[in-house]
């Protein structure tokens, strides 16, 4: 198992260990480093992580920047590494596919995490080319990026003052150098990725729901001609293998480590599924909290509240969906207990008409 | 062992390359851009072209007849004065790269660039 546990020296900030300790699963931790102790990082209103980023950019930090959920570690001000519970890191996306054993992993970092150049190794040692390692490190940063900003962005400014947002002067990752990326670059991108997610689907809700198949379109869905027929079409094979995997059980973040698949590309095909409503929360929410708060966007009504307009639906849609399914899927349940508002649609012009309306938002 | 900044450096070497870019067209990010730009701006250029490369991947009439994971192997567009490259990048752990090479016509040979681009996509992955 890891050492992690017993070389907490590095790691000190509550938040930060438990973020490590639900990622690091199947052991993959080196023996921590020395570095300063953290200090608590000042959430003032307005503040989110990307912006704390850029401002330690600014100053050309080096260290570690540990929330409650990942870390972003800076390197000269440029950032060369994140991490974040929702999103597979380096070691998943490399073993899942069987691109190395877990074995090869953890001998690399065991014998190399202490010197932080675990990267480095493994392409000396001709486990990975070094364009392999550049590209899948790159896909973890901004993926980990994605979700670390996103939680505390936008309308998420309740979440922004939560404790435990800490600052390691001095920390460096174990992997080592690869590559480095801007932080205002790293941060338009997160906010770029949540829109597309959102113009997708307008709703977080299903993002840290457990997950499970639905009923399937109605037989006159598909059968619409030209554009709305291409919105329509069948699922692709990749997400077949989504649907496969959805359990009742698996929150995307789960589907996306357990296939090896970055957790934006997943996030993103989970809602073109419930879009064409193949798929939907698994009801109670007992396992991650669908829609409880975690989410800033499902507390506080839709996405980009400017862009897409709260579903208002005429009397006689409620009088035949009593649970107001179209609220519920477009993240408009504002106050509403969670636990009561059903997570599928399951009247067919229902679900017929909250596909025309995402078609018509997505080509305006 | 060439890196991501080797491998553009390499396309740009092609006789005729105007610019060169690799693309995450799972979101649309330019993981790294040389050389000029058709729109002024590299990040434009590859969200531009990543609609292109997804409306062909979703496309059933070309993927359907595949048995591969990865089904296309690049994208050729012909335009008036430059072609547009896009070769699809295969790696063993779930990606979605594209190499984009943007080839002047009258400098350029299609041939050739394709050829040379194929190779520059594989010594990326495989060293």
């Amino acid at each position: 198992m890891t050492n992690a546990d017993a070389n907490t020296d590095a790691n000190p900030a509550p938040g930060g260990h438990g973020a490590e300790a639900a990622r690091t699963a199947v052991g993959f931790r080196p023996p921590g480093g020395a570095a300063a102790a953290p200090l608590p990082v000042a959430a003032g209103p307005g503040w989110t992580p990307g912006a704390a980023v850029e401002r330690l950019a600014g100053e050309r930090a080096t260290g570690a920047l540990r929330g409650p959920a990942g870390t972003v570690y800076l390197v000269d001000g440029l950032v060369a590494h994140a991490e974040s519970d929702r999103a597979p890191d380096l070691a998943t996306l490399l073993t899942a596919c069987g691109r190395l054993t877990r074995e090869t992993w953890q001998e690399a970092v065991h014998r190399f995490g202490p010197h932080a150049r675990v990267g480095e190794a493994l392409v000396e040692q001709g486990r990975l080319t070094r364009g392999e390692l550049e590209l899948c490190h790159l896909g973890a940063l901004y993926d980990a990026a994605c979700f670390l900003f996103e939680a505390f962005d936008g309308t998420g400014n309740a979440l922004a003052t939560q404790p435990g947002w800490t600052f390691a002067p001095g920390a460096r990752h174990w992997l080592g150098p690869v590559v480095a990326v801007g932080a205002h670059r790293l941060r338009r991108e997160a906010e770029r990725r949540q829109h597309l997610l959102d113009r997708i689907w307008p709703s977080a809700q299903l993002d840290t729901a457990p997950l499970c198949r639905s009923a399937g379109p109605p037989a006159a869905a598909g059968h619409g001609p030209g554009r709305h027929a291409r919105r329509l079409r069948p699922p692709t094979r990749r997400q077949c293998d989504l649907l496969d995997h959805a359990d009742g059980r698996r929150t995307p973040a789960e589907l996306a480590r357990l296939l090896g698949r970055s957790a934006f590309a997943t996030t993103a095909d989970v809602r073109r599924l419930a879009a064409a409503g193949l798929l939907a929360g698994s009801g109670d929410g007992s396992g991650a909290v669908p829609g409880t708060g975690s989410d800033p966007r499902c507390a506080s009504g839709p996405p980009g509240t400017g862009r897409v307009p709260a579903p208002r639906a005429p009397g006689g849609l409620h009088r035949r969906v009593p649970g107001a399914a179209l609220a519920a899927l477009t993240g408009g349940r504002r106050g509403s207990d969670p636990t009561a508002v059903p997570t599928t649609a399951t009247d067919p012009d229902i679900a017929l008409l909250i596909r025309v309306r995402t078609l018509l938002e997505a080509r305006l | 062992m060439p890196g991501i900044d080797e491998c553009l450096s390499r396309a740009m070497a092609i006789a005729g390359a105007r610019a060169a870019g690799l693309i995450d067209w799972s979101s649309g990010l330019a993981l790294g851009s040389v050389g000029a730009s058709p729109t002024g701006d590299h990040d434009t250029t590859a969200a531009e072209a990543t609609d292109l490369v997804r409306a062909a991947v979703d496309a059933a009439t070309f993927t359907a007849a595949e048995d591969r994971a990865v089904p296309l192997q690049d994208i050729i567009l012909t335009a008036d004065s430059s072609y547009h490259l896009l070769c699809f990048i295969d790696t063993v752990f779930d990606s979605r790269l594209v190499l984009h090479l943007w080839l002047d016509r009258a400098e350029g040979n299609l041939a050739v660039a394709r050829f040379r681009l194929q190779s520059i996509a594989e010594e990326l992955v495989l060293g």
